[in-house]
């Protein structure tokens, strides 16, 4: 379609040897030059495959329009056709930097049908590794934000602590990244023996690692607050009128997360905080996600000083059938507001799944805020939506 | 610019939604259970309801809108939140081969690409849409709907014929 437009066929070999290929120049009403560029969907530095048809006047971009689909998979056409237990290792898939809460998420909306009781302790266990999670992902987002701007550091400092948490997860679950731990009613087994001192020991270790590890280096350097601080601004009633939710609507302000406003699981019992931030830009957002992991080692701390005993999973049955009706969990991921509607027909296979994974949502931001930044900024804009290609796609 | 959010009881916060809701619309059913503002309307009201909803009662956030193929009609439901434990969750039924329905990108600018979404994968056509393309699937060469229940997937074809 586009080829046809641009009458690619008919080019001649000088045409394209003069690189009337690669973009094609138009001419606006006021007889400047602009360029349409095609940037992805294969990008070294684009976080998955994510094409946008970019309209460039000199480095300024005009119009954003991202085109997504390269990485759908079908999600909710494949949960459709899988008994309830099964569609679990699915939701893994959607968002890969943070499995645990897509599981969550799910098991959450199939325990609402079944109006199931969860045992304390598989809903500490739960919390806990959210949390564990929300570092997992947070912290290597902090450092592929730092190396999009060309800083190369961070990103092996930051998969140094993302691989000893998927060494205790791989103690936990038996998988590195799709773990199938969270069950509906309840978790697959309890944790192994030692594992809650060897978590407080990492968590304390990693509290006295993250100021000269990441803060020192990162925070008022000045490449990086040149390239970020002012970048990406979005007001407040902008973010909350494109739906965002996660760090990129707490970088403005608006205090919602929903851990607290629409609590679930064991974060009832839990004492934290909300980390928002004014000024609303990358930086911003840098600093939103480098409280949470702050907050998340908190709240690790505080459910392993009171970890309950007993069972770990709820007796539901060998069949789950759930009766006719609808089923909704809420999930805060690490990106925002994941949500699952799941409608039942009393049969064995759920009738319909719908997934509101938050970097689908999320993304709409680049048509509205990219248009006026420069090319390079893109990136940092990237870091701030810090999307991923399987929960956008799903 | 600061937004608002809403404050105070949560209890009495909903019934004053229901309230609200009940004063200045004809619904067909209406109810409160478990912290969610139940509605089920007709689906000429929907723009109306949500522009209640965002500019009269403060509900700023829409969440998410799902749409159940129900084979010969279509379920949609509109999730929307007050981010402070609030929900109101709106369904209408749309009947029909060629479903239509109007758009909400002009109340709740987040909608567009949920309703882009909704078309592509059901074929539901939004009226007044400002760029009512696919989100997901091809844009050209491709006449299917893939979450309707009479797009059949390969595998489960397979199966049949194992039978």
């Amino acid at each position: 379609m586009i080829r046809e437009e641009r009458g690619a066929g008919e080019q001649t070999v000088e045409e394209r040897a003069s690189g009337r290929l690669a973009g094609t120049a138009i001419r606006d009403e006021f007889g400047l030059e602009t360029l349409d560029m095609n940037m992805g969907p294969q990008h070294p530095a684009m976080h998955g495959l994510l094409r946008l048809i970019l309209q460039l006047d000199g480095e300024t971009v005009v119009r954003c329009d991202p085109v997504m689909g390269y990485l759908h998979r079908s999600k909710e056409k494949i949960s459709e056709n899988r008994m309830y237990p099964a569609v679990v290792p699915i939701t893994d898939r959607i968002d890969y930097m943070n499995n645990i809460a897509m599981e969550y998420g799910y098991c959450m909306a199939v325990e609402d049908l079944l109006e199931a009781e969860i045992p304390p302790r598989a809903d500490a266990i739960r919390a806990l590794l959210n949390e564990l999670g929300r570092i997992m992902s947070h912290i290597p987002s902090i450092g592929f934000l730092l190396l999009e701007l060309g800083a190369f550091t961070p990103i092996l400092y930051a998969f140094r602590e993302r691989e000893r948490i998927q060494d205790m997860f791989e103690a936990i679950t038996g998988a590195r990244m799709m773990f199938h731990y969270i069950r509906i009613g309840g978790v697959k087994s309890d944790l192994p023996e030692g594992m809650p001192e060897r978590m407080w020991e990492y968590v304390e270790s990693l509290e006295e690692r993250l100021n000269p590890d990441f803060i020192d280096l990162i925070e008022g350097n000045e490449i990086f607050v040149a390239r970020t601080r002012n970048v990406g601004k979005i007001t407040q009633e902008k973010a909350v009128e494109m739906g965002l939710t996660g760090p990129p609507l707490r970088c403005t302000g608006v205090s919602y997360d929903v851990r607290r406003d629409y609590t679930y699981g064991w974060y009832k019992n839990l004492d934290f905080n909300v980390i928002t931030d004014e000024a609303g830009d990358v930086e911003a957002s840098y600093r939103v996600r480098i409280g949470e992991v702050r907050e998340s080692i908190r709240m690790i701390k505080q459910i392993l000083e009171a970890l309950p005993e007993g069972e770990v999973m709820a007796d539901l049955g060998r069949r789950i059938r759930p009766p006719e009706g609808d089923g909704f969990g809420r999930a805060e991921s690490a990106r925002g507001e994941y949500a699952v509607h799941v409608v039942s027909d009393g049969s064995d296979t759920p009738y319909r799944v719908h997934y509101r994974t938050p970097c689908t949502v999320n993304m709409q931001l680049l048509q509205e805020i990219v248009p006026g930044h420069y090319l390079p900024d893109i990136m940092p804009i990237m870091g701030l939506i810090d999307p991923v290609s399987g929960a956008w796609d799903k | 610019m600061t937004v608002t959010l809403p404050e105070g009881d949560l209890n009495g916060r909903l019934d004053h939604y229901l309230e609200g809701f009940r004063g200045r619309h004809e619904l067909q059913e209406a109810s409160v259970e478990k912290n969610v503002v139940r509605l089920v309307i007709r689906p000429d009201l929907l723009p109306a309801i949500l522009t209640t909803a965002r500019e009269s009662l403060g509900v700023l956030h829409l969440s998410f809108i799902t749409v159940v193929d129900l084979e010969g009609s279509y379920e949609l439901t509109y999730e929307l939140l007050d981010l402070r434990g609030g929900t109101v969750r709106v369904k209408t039924t749309l009947e029909g081969e060629e479903p239509v329905i109007d758009s909400v990108t002009r109340i709740y600018p987040t909608a567009n690409w949920h309703e882009r979404e909704a078309y592509d994968m059901f074929g539901i056509a939004f009226k007044g849409h400002p760029d009512l393309r696919r989100l997901y699937m091809w844009q050209d060469h491709f006449d299917h709907h893939p979450l309707l229940k009479s797009f059949e997937i390969s595998t489960k074809r397979t199966f049949e014929g194992l039978r």
